[in-house]
């Protein structure tokens, strides 16, 4: 198989066998057992995500293992990571979009709602993490009767209008790939409901040539603008670490190491989101083992981007001859965080290395162990950044490790079990898949045939 | 109490008292407002009124400053001899024990709630009773006990009573002291070294720098004599302990010896100073002692030896011995305590009397000998007709006593005391008595029949049979100084010692040293949560008290750091956690007292071990096994192990390295050129603070003082195993050298208050900003809690409210009315969620600032003294304005070892430090 054909299986050589395969789920009566399985559980997980923070709110987040000398702590990797994650679909689909790379197009649906998802689930944790989160509006600037204005100096302002401008640009760009798909549903939707509801959210949609036209011509625009929110994001979240004065967090390599970081976990994530779907909804004409080759080609680059990373800061803390440094990243090779900080190289960089074997690329249930891991070494680099950093800096006397507490991990899990839910409710409401992008591809698949 | 938590009862506690707390009532009389203001007293305005405290039964010159009638602080009273404006941890924790919410607030009897009148009638029906059975055989126990009134009035009942006894007993006694000078020279004497004058100290297992009634004033003396710009040279101090103390941290040169070798040692000097008894020094130490006798005869007239309050008699002797063939500079005085004999014989013949049930009344004052003594004390206590404690609490040994009496705290009280060296001084309440409680004058003065007796006028009674002339005039200045001027012991002129026979001790493979502990003193303020939670110093450990040997006996004795081990000796059986102390000697096991009440209040009960039976066993040998683990031990942060490559976090010079010095390490951040924008004082104050590393002994005053003056809560165990303190003051312990090298320094750490601060750009709210005068301020109520500032902050001196600490907390008493009460009003008392920080006592130098705009002039240099400055006993903080190129601050920032903690960092700050110097003996470090 070469050329378009590699991305399409058997089953989805019409336009109309492709369209039905994507609506089936959401218009024919089919079993929903499965789902309602996994939303049970994506529930209780979701309670789980609920009481934990009501309980930060209501006694404290003296709740969470943080102390005196390491006063961040889950709160804040876990934001970290799923920015990250959030990052990835915006990065997929736009990028792709504009190196018209046809293999996003059964793909970048789901990659952008992972990304609304991400990034709201993301928001939550700098708030959550506040003493006292009653008053994070006092990040905004605005009009008060004290005249008091934020602190533009300082990193979390920044990140807050970072995160603010990419949640509302994801959700229009999102939104915007989403109008002739919504159309089609209107029109399969078999109840007056249905016709009504998607007749309502796809503007009046009519697949009118000028619709398509203006459409294009903004949904590039777009993408356009937001490959460069994409690195801005994310290497303002690295800013947080960077601009200040702490050993291990005061470099200059954080922006770009943190945008690669995320684009490795966001692939990661998608490659286990879009095995989901393949399995869930027999997305597997539309999903091929290509899709995987390429993610698997994608996560191998970003690891070894990060391995150059590590290696660059062992470098620089050694070369800088910098007492503090060098003790800092002594302390993280062989100190209290020492079987984490290697268990996260392992899960970083040296499991990804599996790809560069085209037969683990393209095996499903491994790539899908490997994303699985990634995500944990991920993770683990996110909270040891955190951790390390704080655990070990200039006062030894204040040195201290940090005690993860029940609430912690309950938090973290229920984040999780938040956006399954999420996720769950997504593929069940919209189409899953780019019902147009994959038509696209159908067509000029049969142009290239009769070429 | 398996079914209830210890968090629960004190939330039941804490509940039940808030619930007759809350039921406020109109009172009963015509209240009448501030129409006409009292003179003096402007609403915001502190007053200051001179008292003092007592510790041990010695009084110590405090000066209260009071809030409209509320007292919030207690500070050292520079006339006062036992303080000279110094104080230490239990003068400053003393007013949270006057608002304990435990204290007790009504007699107790045979019908739980009692009265006065009801004791009283009991009281003289067992009089009546013994009357008529050949004499009223009364017997008082009380501690040392040193109020002239209260001897007065005792002289006067001995004299209605004809068999009635005074007994006293301090758990933490002299006796060795008073016993050894008896021995020198055949009559009661105490010892009163001028260390001011000394150029040469030998301590011999002492610690003078250590925790007790005179540790202001001996560390004020010390630090006298440690400036290395001062003419006349630096004091050279030689420390021989057995375990870790204040002293050998801070000595010259410091030998690890154990009690026995301690003996030996002093054995040898004696032979160098002449004392011919024909034993040779031990071939282990020859090098060391004959460098110590050198220079001890080197410097004579100026040289001394002390001796340990553990030490055995002889040794005592033998010291005073020395010291007078040094013409050591040292005076003796008569006991100011008026009860003859020793603490222990005095407590054997009460005890004696009480088993042959020739007791008709016993009545305790102030002592708790059911848990010091143990539980054959309760039992005895009730061979006597009618028993009465009389205390602050109802402790343990109210609970072994019929009647339980309250008492007043002495902040509460009319009365009078002396301090260790005889001074009197006048103690003036602060306010009116809280709960209906009496001072022991009153007591006895009640028994003896004054059936309304006022302490006021009891005080003046005393003082007005001199013919002191104007006698209103005199009084009114000695209540006002807190002194009373010409009352302190005259040194007498006594005979030469003799030498006395001092045998050698018997080796034993393991024995056990105990002393009071430096937080919590003997146990009386085991209800104290701001001594609960001060780190102790060395190790840290805060809530509890753990049995600490060497690390070549836990290897030999198989015990790991902080596991349980059992302590054998005799009958007394201790299981507790184990810390490994390097610098300690091997053979020695230390351990602290005060722990493991069970009566103390919910603050104080069931923290830690009781060694008390080991206090009568001290020196002798015992066994260690170890044991399952029992409950955790706490330990808050300030510990490390100084790194080689790290040193510049604390310098330490000897004098001749500094005389090499030629210009400041850091230089003052003034004078260092920058293009950073620096805050340009627009009023001409850029206040700074520098701290002499070479003057702090570690005594902890500074972290409790800090605590009183700027409402810092306590937060208990479970949040110091979650490293959550909130000390906005920490004094780092940095531990340097190896083995018998091995060196202890300490470094107080408030805020730096840097010029060019990382906590601020950081803050996205601006919670954290620059004022003009460059304090690096933190406004609570913009804070949101992002605790950004924390993470970047380099000294990491920020500490973060987790729960709600000052509020509904159970280590916080719940924030009980009497504990709000202590809060000072001009600091705000921080919510939950916001960062908190030193503020170098804003509030101080604000009211500084109003005193002098309105006298229209700057503010003079000293006039603004921040709480830790205040409390420290050596003068190691000094802070004023830089830009006053006279103050006292600038001097020392151009000194030699100036230096700035992380300069290379580039944050400038404003709170620098002197470092640390020595001044060893040039001969010893040849010889070793």
């Amino acid at each position: 198989m070469s050329g378009l054909a590699r991305w399409l299986g058997s089953g989805a050589e019409s336009c109309s066998r492709s369209n039905a395969l994507v609506l089936d789920p959401l218009v024919a009566r089919r079993s929903w057992r499965a789902w309602w399985i996994a939303i049970t559980i994506a529930f209780l997980w979701t309670v789980t995500f609920g009481v934990t923070i009501a309980l930060v709110l209501s006694i404290g987040i003296g709740e969470l293992g943080n102390n005196t000398t390491v006063v961040w702590g889950f709160p804040i990797a876990n934001y970290v990571w799923w920015i990250g994650i959030g990052n990835a679909g915006t990065l997929i689909s736009a990028m792709l979009l504009i190196t018209r790379q046809h293999w996003r197009a059964s793909i970048n649906r789901s990659a952008e709602a992972m990304t609304l998802m991400a990034v709201s689930i993301a928001g939550l944790f700098p708030i959550i993490h506040l003493g006292r989160p009653l008053y994070f509006l006092w990040l905004l600037p605005y009009p008060n009767e004290m005249g008091i204005w934020p602190q533009w100096r300082s990193a979390l302002i920044w990140d807050f209008w970072a995160i603010l401008s990419y949640l509302l640009f994801s959700i229009i760009f999102w939104y915007t790939g989403l109008i002739p798909d919504l159309a089609v549903v209107r029109d399969a939707a078999r109840t007056r409901f249905g016709r009504l509801f998607y007749g309502s959210l796809c503007f009046g949609w009519r697949n009118s040539a000028r619709h398509w036209r203006i459409h294009q011509r903004f949904y590039y625009t777009m993408a356009g603008l937001a490959v460069p929110l994409v690195c801005s994001v994310h290497s303002i979240v690295g800013l947080d670490f960077a601009a200040s004065l702490m050993p291990g967090w005061e470099e200059g390599i954080f922006p770009p190491y943190f945008v690669v970081g995320a684009m490795f976990s966001g692939f990661a994530m998608v490659a286990v989101l879009i095995a989901g779907l393949r399995w869930g909804f027999g997305f597997a004409p539309i999903i091929t083992e290509k899709h995987f080759d390429m993610i698997g080609r994608m996560m191998l680059l970003a690891s070894l981007v990060l391995g150059l990373t590590y290696l660059t800061e062992w470098f620089t803390a050694w070369y800088s001859g910098d007492y503090a440094e060098r003790r800092f990243t002594i302390y993280e090779m062989v100190g209290r965080y020492a079987p984490e900080y290697w268990l996260m190289i392992c899960c970083n960089v040296i499991f990804p290395q599996a790809f560069w074997w085209r037969a683990v690329r393209q095996n499903i249930p491994v790539s899908l162990v490997i994303a699985v891991l990634v995500n944990v070494g991920m993770w683990l680099e996110r909270i040891l950044i955190v951790w390390t950093t704080l655990s070990h800096s200039y006062s030894p006397t204040m040195w201290t490790a940090f005690l993860s507490t029940a609430v912690d991990w309950a938090m973290l899990g229920g984040s999780l079990g938040f956006f399954a839910f999420l996720y769950l409710c997504f593929v069940r409401i919209v189409p899953a898949a780019t019902m147009f992008e994959v038509r696209e591809l159908v067509h000029e698949r049969r142009q290239e045939l009769k070429a | 109490m398996p079914s209830l938590s210890r968090r629960d009862a004190l939330h039941l506690l804490a509940s039940s008292v808030a619930a007759t707390m809350a039921s406020c009532t109109q009172p009963t009389n015509e209240i009448i407002p501030y129409v006409n203001m009292p003179e003096r007293l402007i609403p915001g305005e502190p007053l200051k009124f001179a008292t003092s405290v007592a510790l041990a039964g010695y009084g110590r010159g405090t000066i209260g400053i009071t809030y409209e009638g509320r007292p919030t602080k207690l500070e050292g009273n520079p006339l006062h001899p036992a303080s000279l404006g110094g104080s230490d941890v239990f003068m400053e924790a003393d007013i949270l024990d006057l608002y304990d919410p435990a204290r007790s607030r009504a007699p107790r009897g045979p019908s739980m709630v009692n009265s006065w009148d009801e004791f009283l009638q009991a009281f003289e029906a067992a009089r009546a009773h013994a009357v008529g059975n050949g004499g009223f055989r009364l017997r008082v126990l009380s501690g040392r006990i040193t109020s002239p009134t209260f001897v007065r009035l005792w002289q006067a009942l001995a004299r209605g009573f004809p068999a009635a006894r005074w007994h006293r007993y301090e758990p933490v006694d002299d006796d060795s002291e008073t016993q050894g000078l008896k021995l020198a020279f055949s009559r009661p004497m105490l010892a009163r070294p001028r260390i001011s004058d000394a150029n040469v100290v030998l301590c011999l297992g002492a610690d003078p720098l250590g925790p007790g009634p005179e540790q202001p004033a001996l560390a004020r003396a010390f630090s006298t004599r440690r400036n290395s710009e001062k003419p006349g040279g630096m004091l050279r101090l030689y420390a021989c302990e057995s375990a870790w103390t204040l002293t050998g941290a801070n000595a010259d040169h410091r030998l690890v010896l154990a009690p026995a070798a301690i003996c030996d040692f002093a054995l040898a000097v004696a032979a160098r100073l002449g004392a011919d008894d024909g034993s040779s020094p031990s071939l282990a130490f020859k090098k060391e002692v004959e460098a110590v006798s050198d220079d001890l005869l080197a410097h004579r007239g100026h040289a001394m030896v002390l001796a340990g309050r553990t030490q055995p008699p002889e040794l005592h002797a033998l010291a005073a011995w020395m010291n007078a063939r040094l013409g050591a500079p040292i005076d003796y005085i008569e006991p100011v305590d008026t009860v003859p004999g020793t603490h222990a014989g005095s407590l054997a013949a009460l005890e004696h009397d009480l088993e042959s049930g020739a007791v008709d009344a016993l009545v305790i004052i102030g002592a708790n000998p059911a848990y010091d003594r143990g539980v054959e004390f309760s039992h005895m206590i009730g061979r006597a007709r009618l028993s009465a404690h009389m205390g602050l609490y109802a402790d343990e040994t109210a609970r072994a006593c019929r009647w339980h009496l309250p008492m007043s705290h002495i902040l509460e009280s009319w009365s009078d005391i002396r301090g260790p060296d005889g001074t009197a001084s006048i103690v003036q309440p602060l306010i009116m008595p809280l709960y209906d409680s009496r001072t022991p004058e009153a007591l006895l003065a009640l028994v003896t029949g004054n059936r309304s007796p006022r302490d006021y006028d009891l005080v003046r009674q005393t003082w007005n049979r001199g013919g002191n002339g104007d006698f209103e005039s005199w009084w009114r200045g000695a209540v006002e100084r807190g002194v009373i001027e010409g009352t302190g012991a005259k040194p007498v002129t006594v005979s030469a010692p003799s030498l006395p026979q001092v045998k050698p001790a018997g080796p034993g493979r393991l024995v056990v040293t105990t002393g009071p502990d430096p937080s919590i003193w003997d146990g009386r303020y085991a209800n104290n949560a701001w001594l609960q939670e001060c780190p102790k110093p060395f190790t840290m450990e805060v809530w509890g008290n753990a049995i600490e040997v060497s690390p070549e006996d836990a290897k030999e004795f198989g015990i790991a750091d902080s596991k349980y081990a059992r302590l054998t000796c005799g009958l007394a059986v201790v299981d507790a956690p184990v810390r490994i102390r390097s610098g300690q000697a091997k053979g020695v096991v230390a351990v602290t007292l005060g722990y493991g009440r069970v009566a103390a209040g919910p603050i104080g009960d069931g923290v830690g071990f009781n060694a008390w039976p080991l206090w009568a066993r001290r020196n002798e040998p015992v066994s260690l096994s170890p044991i399952d683990s029992g409950p955790a031990t706490h330990t808050t942060f300030g510990h490390a192990v100084l790194d080689e490559a790290d040193d510049k976090l604390f310098p330490r010079f000897t004098l001749a390295e500094l005389a090499k010095l030629r210009r400041p390490i850091t230089r003052p951040e003034s004078s260092e050129p920058t293009l950073l924008h620096t805050p340009q004082p627009d009023d001409g104050y850029a206040w700074a603070m520098v701290i002499d590393n070479g003057l702090c002994i570690g005594c902890n005053a500074c972290v409790v003082s800090c605590m009183a003056e700027n409402n810092v809560p306590v937060v208990g165990p479970d949040e110091i195993d979650r490293h959550r303190d909130m000390h906005w003051l920490r004094v780092d312990t940095y531990q340097s050298g190896e083995a018998a090298g091995l060196r202890i320094g300490f470094e107080p750490v408030p805020c730096m208050h840097c010029e060019d601060a990382p906590c601020e750009p950081v803050c996205p709210v601006e919670a954290s900003i620059h004022d003009t005068e460059g304090l690096n301020v933190q406004v609570y109520n913009r804070c949101i809690g992002t605790r950004f500032c924390e993470s970047n902050c380099p000294y990491k001196v920020r500490r973060f409210n987790w729960f709600d600490y000052a509020g509904y907390q159970a280590y916080a008493d719940m924030n009980a009315g009497t504990i709000s009460a202590q809060r000072n009003p001009d600091v705000t008392v921080r919510a939950r969620g916001v960062m908190e920080k030193c503020t170098y006592c804003v509030q101080r130098i604000t009211r500084a600032r109003r005193g002098a705009e309105r006298e229209k002039r700057m503010i003079r240099d000293g006039e603004v003294v921040t709480a830790c400055q205040a409390a420290c006993p050596t003068g190691a903080i000094s802070f004023g304005n830089r830009d006053d190129k006279h103050s006292h601050v600038v001097a020392q920032k151009s000194r030699g070892q100036h230096f700035a903690l992380l300069a290379s960092l580039g944050t400038r700050p404003r709170t620098t430090y002197l470092a640390h110097v020595s001044n060893p003996n040039p001969v010893w470090d040849k010889t070793s």
